[in-house]
């Protein structure tokens, strides 16, 4: 089954990478591009994609968190919905570039002309926030992989999802916030996360009933949560269209109509008719993005939905089957191992079957949570004394960055507020405790082994990441006292050029601004002569810069003099060659 | 057949002084290509794009620019335009001189037909509308790589080679004032460099208006190489600069100037007119705003 699917992906693939190949060589003009905003279908993919990828964990850690049963089966394959939609999500923004190959310039990264990523820019955030977000799903699914066989890294899943729960919702908010912060009169609206988050979820519980329809049963619990949040968004719709007048009549038709036809026993009852319905959800919610991203959807002023766009689809739809179905087959052993059960095939009640498990695991953890209605205040909770002193250093953590940030210790020349800070927040708190939960779990309590190839991965990863974090402070800190030296310069001081030129410059350039021929004539090729021409053709700035960043021969003076040392050094070279000039013209 | 050693030398050194003769040559190979159109073909694409002209704004009352909020601001310069709506009667002469001054491309006859151009003057109603260099600039506030920039002189200005065409700007705009490379100009025969001191742009840049940059930038080095030593008393203002577009404008509807200078045309021509902005603008601190009527 999983072969013949990932058979049809390809035959979606293959076509779909072509068109793809055509719109990275021919440009945003080969898409469907909004004429008012320029973005388009890459953009809608991207939105689309990126919803998907928040639904499953979210459903997951949400269930986890709310101690709501869900089947591992159906759990793990929301989770790897998720990663192989974060896979599909990452290749759209690349496409969409107007120059692909220049995409890491939006990395805040080292750069030594003092040109720096603008971190005010919601696209900083967003890249930002994604990547811990990959990061901590990719941890979370593997933990959960990985429980069955080794039930001490149980005790990990809930503070996961006790983190993750509330990541979901901060970087599918930050998502919306790109949107909702322009000045686009469609986009703009405070309810924007709720609107984005609801529709994330709707189309995730589509994918994931959708996928469970693949692997022959059904869990009617989430068709149910699919039902609710149709109905969710249908309010969100009605608000919009009485605030903008906006509606898009096809997406509501897909996504909003045909979804209640669940409420009629024979299709509701029908594998058929519950993946027509999933798939009329994901066909809807795509139509609703592509209206939401091109605002001017429909207008002679806009180029239609052609071959490419068909073309970005099918690459988007084939990858994921090739990814995710892949990947279930790659991990088919980790994931069917003894007491996985299905979903409702057996028809058995869910929480009778993990009862028993338990009953025969030899490690009883979070035994009392097993038991009906026992309620556990969270602050005694089993995950708070697992995840409190990481936690504690995530939150110190991002306030020590906050705080960095906002005394604009590395960014001088940027106007930047606490605001532009905030998006990052969680993120960097959930990073930093998800790290120090693992480290912790791995150096201080041995509760996982890893594999040598493992272990090469993880130092690479925190090498990396230890890299790119060095390459962001030094990226702001460079050139940091230029710009405010130029506004404080101050050339009163007359002698101090005398003597730094005596000093320093008179070696080469002699004591009267004539070269010391002796010396000089040494060095290839010989500098030019500094006569009154010369200097004024050159202006002060570029031999301030010669000054302190040398050339040729001559040697960079940055750090042994300051901007207006070498304005004064300048000056008084200017005043030694108009002497020349006079006693020339004087004889 | 045989070749002796003098023959191969001399066809060698024939094809090497070919190679050399063509190196030598004027026209790029990709112009040579295509062709580069003539300015009857901007005449007459200018003339289509005023047939296209969009709706009128919607202009509310703004003040005087005045000092700008930003960090490294200047507290002399603040450059800027005035466009005389009782002057102007749209005749489009400003953008066919912006469009040679800046070497602004044509576009793809289906791209034309969408009324889409990529012209940095639009026509709005019947007065021409450029970006409005405004002071707090949402589109420099959302360009992730800091290609969208503003000077301390209160431009709006783009660095083509930082940006990375994520288009963002061009949606935050809230006038459409940003113009985004679709095609590569130069490879359709589409560009036409009449000023060589302005780069063509490449494919996949935003571009819009500079308010004459480089107009600006030539004057401010030659003040600089005039100075004398000592003498630092006078700051360059930028006196006796003119944008290509109000060089060209028959009536004299567009004046530039900096707002910040007396003596400046702007600030002498807006004296006891009203200015007015777009609505969509009027919050941002624009530096080009329009005038109609006496105070």
């Amino acid at each position: 089954m999983y072969r013949f699917l990932m058979l049809v992906g390809l035959v979606l693939f293959l076509p779909g990478a072509c068109a793809l190949g055509y719109s990275v060589f021919q440009g945003p003009s080969s898409w469907m591009t909004d004429a008012r905003t320029f973005w388009g279908t890459p953009i809608s993919l991207f939105v689309f994609w990126i919803g998907l990828a928040h639904a499953g964990t979210l459903i997951s850690a949400i269930f986890l968190a709310l101690d709501i049963k869900l089947d591992r089966r159906t759990a793990l394959i929301a989770e790897l919905s998720t990663l192989a939609s974060l896979v599909i999500a990452a290749v759209f923004p690349l496409v969409h570039l107007g120059i692909v190959e220049n995409f890491y310039m939006v990395a805040p990264l080292l750069d030594v002309r003092g040109i720096f990523a603008n971190i005010r820019s919601p696209l900083v955030w967003d890249f930002c926030c994604i990547a811990v977000y990959a990061a901590l799903s990719l941890l979370f699914f593997a933990t959960h992989l990985k429980a069955r066989r080794n039930p001490t890294l149980e005790k990990y899943c809930k503070p996961m999802a006790w983190l993750l729960f509330p990541l979901v919702l901060w970087v599918h908010t930050v998502v919306s916030l790109d949107f909702a912060t322009t000045f686009v009169p469609e986009w703009r609206g405070a309810f924007f996360p709720v609107y984005f988050i609801t529709g994330a979820i709707f189309s995730g519980l589509a994918l994931v009933n959708l996928l469970l329809c693949a692997e022959g049963y059904r869990v009617r619990l989430l068709e149910r949560l699919q039902l609710i949040c149709s109905w969710i968004l249908c309010a969100i719709w009605a608000w919009e269209f009485m605030l903008k007048g906006s509606f898009c009549a096809s997406a509501f038709i897909f996504a909003g109509l045909l979804p209640q036809l669940r409420m009629v026993a024979f299709i509701r009852e029908s594998k058929w008719g519950r993946m027509a319905i999933s798939a009329s959800v994901l066909l809807g919610l795509f139509l609703e993005r592509q209206f939401l991203v091109s605002p001017e959807f429909g207008s002679p002023a806009m180029a239609s939905f052609g071959w490419v766009d068909w073309g970005m689809l099918a690459f988007s739809a084939g990858t994921f089957m090739l990814v995710f179905f892949g990947m279930l087959l790659l991990l088919k052993r980790f994931m069917e191992v003894d007491g996985s059960y299905f979903g409702e095939v057996d028809g058995r009640d869910i929480a009778e079957v993990e009862e028993a498990e338990h009953k025969d695991s030899p490690v009883r953890l979070g035994v009392e949570k097993t038991k009906k209605g026992f309620y556990v205040h969270p602050w005694s909770s089993e995950e708070y004394h697992v995840l409190r002193l990481p936690l504690l250093l995530g939150i110190a953590f991002a306030l020590l960055f906050s705080l960095w940030v906002w005394g604009r210790m590395p960014f001088e020349n940027v106007d930047l507020s606490l605001a532009n800070v905030i998006p990052l927040f969680y993120p960097v708190v959930a990073l930093v405790t998800a790290v120090a939960l693992y480290a912790r779990a791995y150096f201080v309590e041995k509760a996982f082994a890893l594999h040598r190839i493992e272990k090469i991965l993880a130092a690479s990863v925190l090498v990396l990441a230890g890299t790119c974090a060095g390459a962001f402070y030094a990226g702001g800190a460079s050139e940091r006292g230029a710009a405010r030296d130029v506004l404080s310069e101050n050339p009163e001081n007359r002698d101090l050029p005398v003597q730094t030129w005596n000093a320093r410059c008179a070696t080469c350039h002699g004591s009267d601004g004539k070269f010391n021929e002796k010396f000089v004539r040494e060095f290839y090729p010989v500098p030019q002569k500094l006569d009154l021409l010369r200097l004024d053709s050159l202006g002060e700035d570029s031999l301030v810069n010669v000054i302190l960043k040398g050339r040729v021969n001559m040697n960079a003076y940055e750090g042994r003099l300051t901007y207006s040392d070498a304005l004064g050094l300048v000056r008084y070279m200017r005043s030694l060659a108009e002497k020349e000039v006079a006693n020339d013209s004087a004889p | 057949m045989g070749m002796d050693r003098r023959e191969f030398i001399k066809s060698c050194s024939l094809v090497a002084m070919m190679g050399l003769l063509f190196g030598c040559r004027k026209v790029s190979l990709d112009a040579l290509a295509a062709g580069e159109p003539g300015l009857a073909q901007f005449e007459e694409e200018v003339k289509l794009a005023i047939s296209h002209a969009k709706r009128q704004f919607d202009l509310v009352k703004v003040a005087r620019p005045g000092l700008l909020e930003i960090p490294g601001a200047s507290s002399v310069n603040r450059f800027g335009m005035a466009i005389d709506l009782d002057l102007c009667d749209g005749c489009g002469k400003c953008i066919l001189a912006c469009n040679v001054e800046n070497n602004v491309p044509l576009v793809p006859a289906e791209d034309a037909a969408r009324g889409r151009f990529m012209h940095w003057i639009d026509m709005h109603g019947s007065a021409p509308f450029m970006c409005a260099h405004c002071g707090k600039a949402p589109c420099e506030r959302v360009c992730p790589t800091g290609a969208a920039n503003h000077t301390p002189d209160g431009l709006s200005a783009m660095m083509y080679k930082r940006c990375t065409g994520s288009r963002f700007c061009g949606a935050n705009c809230p006038v459409q004032a940003r113009k985004f490379n679709f095609n590569d100009a130069r490879k359709l025969g589409l560009a036409h460099q009449f000023n060589k001191n302005i780069p063509l742009r490449d494919k996949g840049v935003m571009e819009k208006c500079s308010l004459c940059l480089h107009r600006l930038q030539d004057d401010r080095l030659k003040f600089k190489t005039s100075l004398t030593v000592g003498a630092t008393a006078e700051e360059w203002r930028g006196r006796g600069v003119k944008t290509a577009c109000s060089e060209s404008c028959p009536k004299n509807a567009i004046i530039f100037g900096n707002w910040l200078d007396d003596e400046s045309p702007l600030v002498q021509r807006t004296k006891n007119r009203v200015l007015y902005a777009p609505r969509e603008l009027a919050n941002l601190d624009p530096s080009v705003v329009f005038m109609r009527g006496r105070r």
